[in-house]
């Protein structure tokens, strides 16, 4: 019997050095979850535009005669590294698009600029985060809008469908040096960038934090959202480990002045 | 043989039962392996603290409660006691509650929601549901940063004295309240927050205010936390700064 066991642990080992080998000598917190604690934050931070993938500077640059300048889609499936909306939607953004620099309407507003939470997964690709790990949790917490996530890792149910949430409902499993996270329960008020992508909260997210070594993480969400989407869309992030440096107040509804100051041209 | 182990499974439930109850009443304080008290997990404050601290009727305002101030009475400058009075009068608009924003502390710690406490050596995160505000207390010896800062929470440090972490905060903002009565503060306000276990699912929580521009001496509020012990209970989100456009996102009529 003892025999069994240990060539089960031995499997388990090898499947684990296989699936990543640089993390092997990884530390382990109490409940033996690899240690990821500590600030992380995207390569290239930037939440203008998802496709195709350009920063607000460049943006803007580019519509003062400049070149067109953008960086490296995140969408890396489909491989044509568009989102793959249905028409309706597609015109829904492309509208809002045309709109966005001189609102009109409430809904051009970007939702950052009216101080909401963002969530999964634009929260992955604009700030800088810290990843806590208490005993059987991973939680996400983020100086800009003093966002949180808490995603318990103890495989308990979702709670009841008709609790939407800004941050939806996460429940999170390793698979070695990979966290994995579904989540569902997602209120989707939040854009996906200022230019108007977005979902409803019929989607599912599947977001994969890869934890390639101690300095590297690479991310990837997968949203399914059969009324928005043709098809699932993946996008990846590839993200650096920080300095651990304390984050301090980040009041926002507190003295938002952009969205009451577009207001003025705006009409309900 | 079926009556006995009929009477065998009752003794079992009995005994499980009796275990559950025992459980509850003498669990020991949950400690870290440096046998400081652990206090992570989710606690919530119950009662009217955040109506009125001090001892009040039931009114259109809400229900009747118990004050949480020592001597229920706040020591208010003479001057300072007719800006209360004036906030009482204007408290639909003027308490900043009403338009959602990060409500100070001690409030947050009474608002009628629960938050979830994070202890790591060097830092507690307290993460609360209402307005998903966050808290960093410092535990690793660092002063408050220079001053002037107006934060609405204000800057939190803290230490262990005995079983109790003791967390002081300053720099805080002049515009929030202590409750929907127009309980007030300036920029000058300084809180010590105590909190002490009693056993596994209560926390003893006291704040002492200090505020020589508002107040004639420090006075203190004094109330139970409780843990929220049933089962896969997790924080849910209050955004109410949001309510007002969420109508108009992701795009009307989605």
């Amino acid at each position: 019997m003892p025999h069994t066991v240990n060539a089960v642990g031995v499997g388990v080992a090898l499947l684990a050095l296989a699936a990543s080998p640089a993390a092997q000598e990884r530390a382990r917190r109490s409940d033996d979850q690899p240690d990821v604690q500590g600030s992380w934050r995207p390569i290239i931070a930037g939440t203008h535009s998802l496709d195709p993938a350009k920063s607000g500077a460049a943006d803007f640059a580019e519509r003062i005669g400049g070149p067109v300048s953008n960086n490296p889609s995140r969408i890396v499936d489909p491989p044509d590294g568009h989102i793959p909306y249905q028409p309706w939607a597609a015109a829904l953004r492309k509208n809002l698009e045309a709109n966005y620099e001189n609102p009109t309407r409430p809904e051009h507003l970007d939702t950052q600029t009216r101080c909401f939470v963002s969530g999964s997964p634009r929260l992955y690709y604009f700030p800088t985060f810290r990843i806590l790990q208490p005993p059987g949790q991973v939680i996400f917490v983020f100086e800009e809008y003093h966002a949180f996530r808490v995603v318990p890792l103890d495989g308990r149910p979702h709670i009841g469908a008709d609790i939407k949430l800004w941050m939806g409902d996460g429940r999170g499993r390793w698979e070695g040096n990979t966290l994995v996270i579904e989540t569902t329960n997602l209120k989707a008020k939040a854009r996906l960038d200022v230019v108007g992508d977005f979902f409803t909260d019929n989607a599912r997210i599947v977001e994969r934090f890869i934890f390639v070594d101690a300095k590297t993480l690479t991310y990837e969400a997968t949203i399914t959202d059969e009324k928005v989407f043709t098809r699932p869309w993946t996008l990846r992030v590839a993200h650096r480990r920080m300095p651990d440096e304390e984050f301090w107040e980040w009041a926002c509804t507190e003295g938002e002045r952009d969205a009451a100051h577009s207001s003025s041209r705006i009409t309900p | 043989m079926r009556v006995r182990s009929g009477g065998f499974l009752l003794l079992v439930a009995a005994l499980a039962l009796v275990h559950a109850f025992a459980d509850a009443q003498t669990r020991p304080i949950p400690r870290t392996p440096d046998g400081k008290p652990d206090l992570s997990g989710i606690w919530q404050a119950f009662g009217t603290a955040n109506d009125n601290l001090l001892s009040h009727s039931a009114s259109t305002d809400g229900p009747a409660g118990f004050g949480v101030v020592e001597g229920d009475e706040i020591p208010y400058r003479p001057e300072a006691l007719a800006r209360k009075q004036e906030n009482f009068a204007n408290r639909a608009t003027r308490d900043t509650e009403a338009h959602c924003y990060l409500p100070g502390v001690p409030r947050i710690t009474y608002m009628p929601f629960p938050f979830q406490i994070v202890q790591m050596p060097d830092v507690t995160t307290i993460l609360y549901e209402y307005v998903h505000a966050i808290r960093y207390i410092y535990t690793n010896g660092t002063p408050h940063p220079r001053g002037p800062i107006e934060w609405w929470m204000g800057d939190s440090r803290g230490r262990w004295e005995g079983d109790t972490l003791v967390v002081d905060v300053v720099h805080f903002t002049p515009n929030t309240w202590f409750d929907r009565t127009g309980n007030y503060h300036s920029e000058a306000l300084h809180v010590v927050e105590r909190y002490t276990p009693m056993g596994a699912d209560h926390i003893r929580y006291e704040a002492t205010i200090e505020d020589p521009k508002v107040f004639t001496r420090p006075w203190t509020i004094r109330m139970l936390l409780y843990r929220r012990t049933e089962p896969n209970f997790q924080l849910l989100d209050f955004d109410c700064y949001a309510f007002e456009w969420e109508k108009y996102y992701p795009y009307p009529g989605l």
